[in-house]
């Protein structure tokens, strides 16, 4: 205080109260972040996403389009630093009655998010707008659903295929034009591609839990089922489910698994990607590292093929990607149905999906896109119909860390598939009770 | 409370005249003029005092109850008494991140203070550009953890790490480090003791306090280094250990975020990094099941509880003040 004058010390000592107040104000204002600012009868909708780069352009480039169509709704697109897989600041947004209208939201939490009553069901304006599944991929339109209500608008999608350098499969003196079919001949060709030094590997030809190869790609390639619609249990213990655990436990113990891991440890990234440096020969891939794949290294000679199955047939893939959302308690639902709407409409996925090159949920438009004329892309797009989709459960986040977990326990050598798969099944299940 | 400090202020002028010469106090009005100090201090102290009760008191508290129920944050859940309680007892990653926890702690923090103590010895050595070496030893604390964690990924990298280069040179064969169920944790120790720096700066605040009359005495007695480093020098920084262990015990049992960054959350290998707090995490935000994690939390609090009451408990025996 000595160092503050009289008058001084006044202002500071009505400043605190002021920012008090203001900080307070904030907290309980009722004011909602979507709050309509009805100037001249258009009310604007706050839309939040965590899109960057060249997916944001494409997110306002739909919001540009929905815009100039709607003289009565104007979306406000923001950029929350949200990641994906740990949205807490909408979280905190519906937990504190405070959303936004419309939110950027991942597919996969549709089942835990409606379970906890965090989303605005769609059901009745997608009737009355009649807006079916029939358009969409039955994959998509099933992720968005939970107990038979629609809670979210897909509007993007990906695959898993196995990925092959036909450079290193022709100097394996295999066929760079006939790729492995089915496991047995996924083994052969990776023991072929293997070149291993002592305990490093100059170049190894395959590893099946690498990348994209969760449990649910083999789970599925093999046959199994992960989940019992009827019975609305988990069934991680299906006897192929099992089956293609126990090919990778001994696919593991064949390369021995520290060595491979020393090796996946070491792998670089972007450009020193190992597939791209020749390192790996196939791996299982999605179709958003084509991207990057050609910008690193255009002239990479490689392929797309179904991941394997044991049978050489019945091919398949699994599918995730984004939606929108209108959270719970979102200011207006009305106004926000009619831009997810439109953001899962055939325009709205040509704009959004032709901008930042991802696969549209609707099949016409990846038609319309171009991608079944591409070589690469038509092969993605060919599995699509197929595809599947992780169950649609509230404790979907659970079965993803259980099975990643039965994964890296089983190849390590901690129990065996069966047990580990078992365990993981009445965790699981457990917790759906 | 303030009052009553303002009264005792007031009528007895000896608290403050022990160092300074007694003053008459000339105030004409000392009674309003002290009761308004003690006004305008809890004011100024308000928004401290309104955010502790807000953001710490209140949500403590309130987890209390939490830990009774099936709350989720976006639903209040039911009161269901003892049930989370009983499922944490059979969850086997609950009692695996315990392990992993455990583990952590009883390598870590005595490793810690061995290495703490030793290097803050080095670093109060007389010899010239001691600060320079001081600042060294006490950069990596300003690393945040984020950064730490992906630079180790790298130096611990199994192919071309520096660290298996230079085993590699020595003629040893590096573990895989960060990627084999026997090293993960091990190297996640090595890590963490890189950043001892700040209790390094509290040691040799401990070491200067050290009157050097002890050290003369013992010299004229014809001591040892050695008997003056566990004669003197230990017993008399034991205080100092005595405060770094406690706050060594309470940060182990917190371990986060340089295993979740490492791991992007999944505690690979094989569970072998899953730590508590992680596991906590992911229960209350990812698996909307904050009752769950609320009563974790309050395990963890009644565990971190029952270690600091034990070792200040046996603090008696071992903690020498000087001038005691």
């Amino acid at each position: 205080m000595v160092f503050l004058k009289g008058d001084k010390v006044k202002k500071v000592s009505l400043a605190i109260p002021l920012m008090l107040a203001l900080a307070l104000g904030a907290c309980s204002n009722d004011g909602q972040s979507g709050e309509a600012k009805s100037e001249n009868g258009v009310t604007t909708i706050t839309f939040w996403h965590e899109n960057t780069g060249v997916g944001e352009e494409a997110i306002n480039a739909v919001v540009d389009a929905f815009n100039k169509k709607h003289e009565d709704i104007k979306v406000d697109a923001v950029y929350t630093a949200a990641d994906e897989s740990q949205n807490e600041k909408l979280l905190a947004a519906v937990a504190g009655g405070n959303p936004p209208d419309v939110s950027w939201f991942d597919r996969f939490k549709v089942g835990s998010w409606a379970d906890q009553g965090a989303l605005t069901d769609l059901t009745e304006y997608a009737k009355e707008d009649g807006v079916t599944k029939d358009t969409y991929y039955p994959f998509a339109w099933e992720e968005a659903t939970y107990q038979d209500k629609l809670y979210a608008m897909p509007v993007d999608t990906d695959a898993r295929m196995l990925f092959y350098n036909k450079d290193a499969f022709k100097d394996a003196g295999l066929d760079p034009e006939n790729p492995p079919k089915t496991i047995a001949e996924l083994e052969e060709a990776a023991e072929k591609l293997t070149i291993k030094d002592g305990n490093r590997f100059k170049r190894i030809g395959f590893i099946p839990w690498y990348n994209q190869g969760w449990l649910y790609s083999w789970g599925w390639s093999f046959g199994g089922e992960f989940f019992d619609k009827v019975a609305g249990k988990v069934t991680a213990d299906d006897p192929k489910i099992v089956e293609s655990l126990e090919w990778m436990t001994e696919y593991a113990k064949k390369y021995n698994v520290e060595d491979i891991t020393g090796f996946t440890d070491s792998s670089g990234s972007g450009e020193m990607d190992p597939f791209l440096t020749g390192q790996l020969a196939m791996h299982i891939g999605g179709n958003w590292s084509i991207s990057s794949y050609l910008k690193y290294k255009p002239d990479l000679n490689y392929g797309v093929t179904p991941i394997p199955t044991p049978t050489g047939d019945n091919f398949t893939s699994w599918s995730g990607g984004m939606a929108v959302v209108i959270p719970k308690g979102a200011p207006h639902p009305d106004e926000a149905w009619e831009f997810v709407k439109f953001f899962g409409s055939e325009e709205g996925q040509e704009i959004y999906n032709g901008k930042y090159k991802t696969l549209s949920v609707i099949d016409s438009v990846n038609e319309k896109l171009g991608y079944k004329d591409d070589p690469i892309f038509s092969k993605f797009i060919n599995i699509l119909p197929k595809s599947h989709n992780r169950p649609v459960i509230p404790e979907g986040e659970l079965l993803w860390n259980e099975l990643s977990n039965a994964v890296d326990n089983s190849i390590h050598g901690n129990g065996t598939p069966k047990e580990l798969l078992e365990a993981v099944n009445k965790k699981v299940n457990a917790a759906i009770e | 409370m303030g009052q009553e400090a303002v009264n005792k202020v007031d009528t007895s002028p000896r608290t403050t005249g022990k160092h300074k010469q007694p003053k008459p106090i000339k105030h004409k009005k000392p009674k309003t003029i002290t009761l308004n100090n003690g006004r305008t201090g809890w004011f100024f102290a308000s928004p401290w005092i309104i955010g502790l009760f807000m953001f710490y008191i209140l949500p403590l508290v309130a987890s209390i109850y939490f830990s009774f129920t099936s709350y989720s944050i976006l639903q209040p859940g039911e009161f269901i008494g003892f049930q989370n309680y009983k499922e944490l007892i059979h969850d086997e990653l609950f009692l695996k991140s315990i392990y992993n926890t455990v583990y952590f702690a009883v390598f870590f923090v005595p490793l810690s203070i061995i290495s703490g103590v030793a290097l803050a010895m080095m670093l109060n050595m007389k010899i010239k550009g001691m600060t320079i070496y001081r600042t060294i030893f006490f950069l990596p604390t300003l690393v945040p953890h984020v950064a730490i964690a992906v630079l180790w990924m790298w130096l611990l990298n199994p192919g071309f790490g520096l660290v298996n280069g230079f085993l590699d040179m020595i003629g040893i064969k590096g573990p895989a480090w960060l990627g084999s169920e026997e090293w993960a944790k091990p190297s996640l120790i090595f890590m963490s003791l890189w950043g001892i720096g700040q209790a390094v700066v509290i040691y040799l605040a401990g070491l200067g306090d050290i009157s050097d009359e002890y050290y003369e005495a013992a010299e004229v007695d014809g001591a040892s280094w050695f008997q003056k480093t566990f004669h003197i020098t230990l017993p008399l920084l034991t205080p100092v250990i005595f405060f770094n262990l406690v706050m060594g015990v309470i940060g182990a049992f917190q371990q986060f975020t340089l295993p979740y960054t490492l791991t992007q959350g999944q505690g690979k290998p094989a569970n072998s990094l899953t730590f508590y707090v992680m596991y906590l995490y992911d229960n209350g935000f990812k698996y909307f099941k904050m009752g769950y994690a609320s009563a974790m939390a309050w395990i963890l609090f009644v565990v971190i509880m029952i270690l600091t009451i034990l070792i200040f408990w046996s603090s008696k025996r071992w903690v020498h003040y000087q001038g005691k």
